[in-house]
């Protein structure tokens, strides 16, 4: 198998303008944090400055006026105060960074969830929810040193080089024309810099990501290599595949490394500049200024000249920071199709519906298409009556659950769905899910207990109420054999519940409603016949009063039902008064 | 670590020369500065050019400097270029490795983000030289230098110089690195919190829309990601420690040498000029603290991977080869005799489970999902190896031959079967690398996937995966199908060959099984209806067992 990109390879998603645009835009959430995070490292910057003059003061003092030790005592202690303080301030400037990336990851974290959960289920679908779920944690996360060391870097490396030769001008003009001739340069180097490293962090992360996601690749298809007897020659590719993208991002790398080089350059040439101008001035073979040049202003120049250059450093070592993070966005981006406004409005709200009693159900010219699967309904239609209690029967796949979905608007669809005289697609959101009540085929548990699954029904359930329901389907059989009975813990790190047992620890959430159109998908799925007997029972006396839709495969329950309705060959939806008995053949499996 | 190690002594020559590079930065950068203080505070006290040796300062400082901007240049050339030899080591080793050990059994390392991990965790270690121990190794060389140099220049200092750049650059990212890992925890235990409840939201999102419960779940996951940013923040608060500690360190070493430093000139046992070189020597050094630090702070996620990584390297396979093995049986029945199987401790999948199966058959196996028919298909490729009973081909126990060769005499087309990132046709090709054109476009035929590929503008030259072409789910399933078909296998497995193929092209398929085998023997698990005369036998999986339907 080749390792090589393929020829006409698209090159890897650029972010936009767009996108860094938004990032900024997060910015704001952390701002006061983000502001100290900015402002203390300045003001270090100046502490510095005091530092190295008094520091070049004791030496002055001890060497030329050979002061004695005891009389510096005063200084030395200054000294050890503006460490203490400047020590403060770092911890302060980092912490506050910290603290801004914080405020502004979890705001973007409740966003992307909150426009996530405004998503259609259509379009939940087709996403991989482990994927969906890296996104919000893992790409967010990438964002971090964005905001933590980043940006607070970037202003240092704007402000300070120029600050501090400017004010190294009283001192010495020449040192200070001398930093202050490369200031205009700074700039230059900085981009020139900044290029280099973003471009070497570029490379370099877009060669380990391509390289990670061919291993990747092939160890999750690692199994079908070994068992086409491939593995061993996989081996080979990986080898080579590592082997040309060192070599490729190595060649990139030896460019972008002159600009470390360039940087490790101008800092040497101003320790080397400063040391040999002061040295030669002292000496008299340089007279650039008409006063004379103590030893204390020289040691001062000296100890400042790689100050000039340290901001720029610290911004050379974060700049991977905002390739990261501009990979991250670019990502999120692709990823929810666009990146959620910064303050987004709630949805509209449809029109009121208040159904009094049963409802009726009518669908015309239905059509689904999906993608994997083609067409499911092709003009279809359907005639409940309000109080009428409907059996969709058909072998698997054929579209029943589709059906349950459209009419739960659950599934996008074409044609016009009525849900007692009101089309389905203007009702408001909070009044279609409070008067129509869905059971999946395969509900989803959440991480908590058997008792707050059932509750998500009704919040403000009482516990007799929640007990009631759970009785009634027939949770209780294997609830109360368990140790902790309804508060035994489920999910990921709690009990695992068998499918029948899920399915109806779901039904048991309906029985806590007050729905006037009840749509049940294979609500007695893996259970037994007595059991499922007892539920179906229960479903009917809950569903008096109430119009009932209940897609299964047992004929058992179809029998229990008014009226059967079938998916035939053309897609649509017929109605049978007596049911074939090699229906229940086909329905299994 | 015993991993890193080995991969390290690999590749010495390269690290060493990194290393040497790195500590040559560090002195040229350390000896400019010094001499620069020397030579200037020699100037300033010096009465007239006549008496000062100008040349030997000037040039060293010019010497520095040159060497600095040409050591680090070099260092970092020669440290990425090592690694990237390194990295590629390691890949190459854990690959070899997991070959024998696939499938693995351990639950942890059968969910999808297994495979994203050990990735992550490569990719940590990888850096893990530059990052963490190039600068732990610089900076402990660095104090020998150090001391040997304040020894001659200036005894005085050396213990206050030494134990200063000791605790600031070694002793207290240690310090921090220990007070992360507590907090560390936490931040993991929120984050795996906040991951569930995302995920609760996006799985479940169906029910809680149908329940009216998205609010509910909007809070959660809010209430998670604020726990987050606590664990974080009290994390935050630790390791901002680190930037402080390395001013408060080199501030103080600088101040306890220079008051050492004036006390030895009053006593006239040093001269000013000295002095101040050793002084500014002392304060260049701290520069490698940097580097320790970052480093420091990735040193617990490194460590963290190492030990994932080589626990895995570790393991012994589930599955190994006798140590005299018979050939395969060119032809002969497939008989599963008593087979028993139990997943994990108490999960019963197959209990005393019978079936023979003569050259040449088609069978289909039906049944619920999760009632075993997967599992089936993977016994007798001994993917894993049966608890009770045996099965044989020909007569011959499974387990009496090599795997290879089992592996070549049967195919299995798997429910995850994956595509991989290459052409159209890397990915048929690995059932047979020899195969031509035909011979693939035949297969693709086979799994009603030819008219697609022939309208792509570059046919089976198109690359899949990652910047090229995607296919759907049908498109990607048929893919898999056809690779399977173009196995020279003599018994083929397919589990569930159908799923995502809509169901005209579906019935279509199963209709033409006979052509599609081409005599081959047959098992096929499926959901799917079967039309009459597809399959020789169907037989149902229930309750551990098989029974003949129909």
């Amino acid at each position: 198998m080749n390792t090589v990109e393929p020829a006409t390879g698209a090159k890897p998603a650029r972010t936009n303008p767009v996108m860094m645009k938004w990032l900024k835009a997060r910015g704001r959430v952390g701002r006061r944090a983000m502001g100290l995070a900015i402002v203390v490292p300045l003001v270090s910057a100046c502490l510095t400055v005091a530092q190295a003059y008094l520091l070049a003061t004791i030496l002055h003092r001890a060497i030329v006026d050979q002061a004695p030790t005891a009389s510096q005592a005063t200084a030395v202690l200054g000294l050890a105060g503006l460490v203490a303080l400047r020590a403060l301030l770092a911890w302060i400037g980092e912490a506050a960074g910290i603290r801004a990336a914080e405020d502004i990851k979890q705001a973007i974290r409740k966003d992307l969830f909150a426009a996530l959960m405004r998503r259609g289920p259509d379009w939940m679908r087709q996403r991989a929810s482990g994927e969906l779920a890296s996104q919000i944690l893992d790409q967010v996360e990438a964002l971090d040193g964005y905001f933590s060391r980043f940006v607070p870097a970037m202003i240092a490396a704007a402000v300070v080089p120029v600050a501090i030769a400017i004010g190294l001008m009283p001192v010495d003009l020449v040192v200070g024309l001398l930093l202050l001739v490369t200031a205009p340069l700074i700039p230059l180097f900085m981009a020139l810099a900044g290029w280099g490293a973003e471009a070497a962090s570029r490379q370099h992360l877009t060669a380990l990501s391509r390289l990670s996601g061919m291993f990747a690749d092939r160890l999750r298809g690692l199994l079908v290599l070994k068992l086409f007897g491939r593995a061993e020659d996989e081996i080979v590719r990986v080898r080579g595949a590592s082997d040309e993208f060192a070599t490729r991002t190595l060649a990139v790398l030896r460019i972008a490394f002159l600009s470390s080089a360039v940087l490790e350059f101008f800092a040497a040439l101003g320790v080397a500049g400063v040391a040999l101008y002061v040295g030669l001035t002292y000496i008299g073979l340089l007279d650039l200024r008409g006063a004379e040049l103590g030893l204390q202003a020289g040691l001062f120049c000296l100890l400042m000249a790689p100050e000039v250059y340290m901001p720029l450093r610290t911004l050379a070592a974060h700049y991977h920071d905002r390739a990261s993070a501009k990979a991250a966005v670019t990502n999120l981006a692709a990823a929810f199709g666009s990146l959620p406004a910064v303050d987004e409005a709630i949805a509209t709200p449809g029109v009121p519906w208040a159904p009094r009693g049963a409802i009726a159900v009518t669908a015309r010219h239905l059509t689904v298409d999906t993608p994997d699967r083609g067409a499911i309904f092709a003009d279809a239609m359907l005639d409940i009556e309000a109080s009428d209690s409907v059996a969709l029967l058909g072998p698997s796949g054929i579209g029943k659950s589709t059906l349950i979905e459209v009419l739960a608007r659950l599934r996008g669809h074409q044609g016009r769905v009525e849900l007692g005289g009101v089309a389905l697609a203007d009702i408001d959101e909070a009044a279609l899910r409070r008067h129509v009540a869905a059971l999946g085929q395969r509900s989803r548990l959440f991480h908590g207990t058997i008792a707050s699954n059932i509750r998500l029904g009704r919040v403000d359930a009482t516990d007799a109420e929640l007990r009631a329901a759970a009785e009634r389907a027939c949770v209780l059989d294997f609830a109360d054999r368990l140790p902790e009975g309804l508060d035994t813990p489920i999910g990921e790190r709690g009990r695992g519940l068998s499918g029948g047992e899920a399915q109806r620890v779901a039904l048991a959430r309906i029985f806590l409603r007050d729905p006037a159109l009840v749509l049940l998908d294979e609500p007695t799925a893996y259970l037994d016949r007595e059991t499922e007997a007892r539920v179906m029972r229960a479903v009917l006396d809950f569903a008096a009063g109430r119009t009932l839709l209940i897609a299964t495969h047992s004929m058992a329950v179809a029998q229990l039902m008014n009226r059967i309705c079938e998916i035939d060959g053309q897609r649509r939806i017929v109605s049978r008064v007596v049911a074939p008995t090699s229906l229940v053949m086909q329905g299994v499996a | 670590m015993r991993l890193l190690f080995s991969l390290y002594a690999k590749r010495s020559g390269g690290l060493l020369l990194a290393l040497l590079l790195a500590c040559l930065t560090l002195a040229a950068g350390v000896a400019l500065f010094g001499v620069s203080g020397w030579f200037l505070t020699g100037a300033a006290l010096a009465t007239s050019a006549m008496t000062f040796n100008l040349f030997g300062p000037s040039a060293m400082v010019r010497g520095f400097s040159f060497l600095r901007i040409v050591a680090r240049y070099g260092e970092r050339l020669a440290g990425h270029s090592t690694t990237f030899k390194i990295l590629s080591d390691i890949r190459v080793r854990i690959f070899s490795r997991l070959i024998p050990l696939v499938p693995l059994r351990a639950a942890a390392h059968r969910t999808g983000d297994f495979v994203a991990r050990l990735t992550a965790d490569v990719e940590t270690l990888d850096m893990m030289f530059l990052q963490v121990v190039a600068p732990i190794a610089t900076a402990i060389l660095g104090a020998l230098g150090l001391g040997l140099f304040l020894w001659i220049v200036l005894p005085d200092s050396v213990p206050v110089a030494l134990i200063g750049f000791g605790l600031t650059t070694l002793f207290l990212p240690g310090l921090i690195v220990l007070a992360g890992r507590r907090s560390g925890a936490a931040t993991v235990r929120t984050a795996a919190e906040l991951r569930s409840a995302v995920l609760d939201g996006i799985d479940g999102h169906a029910d809680l829309v149908a329940l009216g419960a998205v609010d509910g779940a909007r809070r959660s996951v809010d209430e998670a990601a604020a726990a987050v940013r606590t664990a974080r923040l009290r994390q935050g608060r630790r390791i901002a420690f680190g930037p402080a500690f390395v001013v408060l360190g080199t501030g103080a070493t600088a101040i306890a040498t220079l008051y050492v430093g004036l006390s030895v000139l009053e006593a006239g046992r040093v001269s000013g000029p000295v002095l101040v070189g050793a002084l500014l020597a002392v304060m260049a050094i701290f520069e490698v603290s940097g580097p320790i630090l970052r480093g420091a702070g990735r040193l617990g996620a490194a460590s963290a991977a190492a030990r994932r990584v080589q626990s895995l390297v570790d393991m012994q396979p589930a599955v190994v080869d006798p140590a005299r093995p018979v050939a395969v049986p060119g032809a002969g029945d497939i008989v599963f005799e008593k087979v028993g199987f139990t997943h994990g401790r108490d999960q019963t999948i197959l209990t005393g489970l019978d079936l023979t199966l003569h050259a040449g058959e088609r069978i289909a196996v039906i049944g619920e999902s999760g009632a075993g028919k997967s599992t089936l298909l993977g016994l007798l490729l001994r993917l894993v190896d049966v608890d009770s009973g045996c099965i044989r081909i020909g007569g011959v126990d499974i387990r009496a031959v090599r795997q290879a060769d089992l592996h070549a005499h049967v195919a299995l087309l798997s429910q995850d079967a994956p595509v991989f990132i290459g052409t159209i046709r890397d990915n048929l090709r690995i059932a047979d690398p020899a195969a031509d054109d035909a011979a693939l476009f035949a297969v693709l035929e086979k799994a009603r996937l030819d008219g697609f590929v022939r309208r792509l503008p570059l046919g089976l030259d198109t690359w899949l995966g990652e910047s090229g072409e995607t296919l759907s789910a049908g498109q990607a399933r048929r893919l898999c199908l056809a690779r399977t078909l173009l196995s020279p296998a003599k018994v083929l497995l397919l589990d569930e060959p159908t799923a995502g193929l809509d169901r005209p092209t579906e019935a279509e398929f199963l209709a033409d099984l006979l052509a599609v085998t081409t005599g081959r023997t047959l098992v096929l698990a499926t959901h799917a209806a079967l039309p009459d005369g597809a399959v020789d036998r169907v037989y149902r999986l229930e309750d551990g067992a098989l029974t003949l339907e129909g």
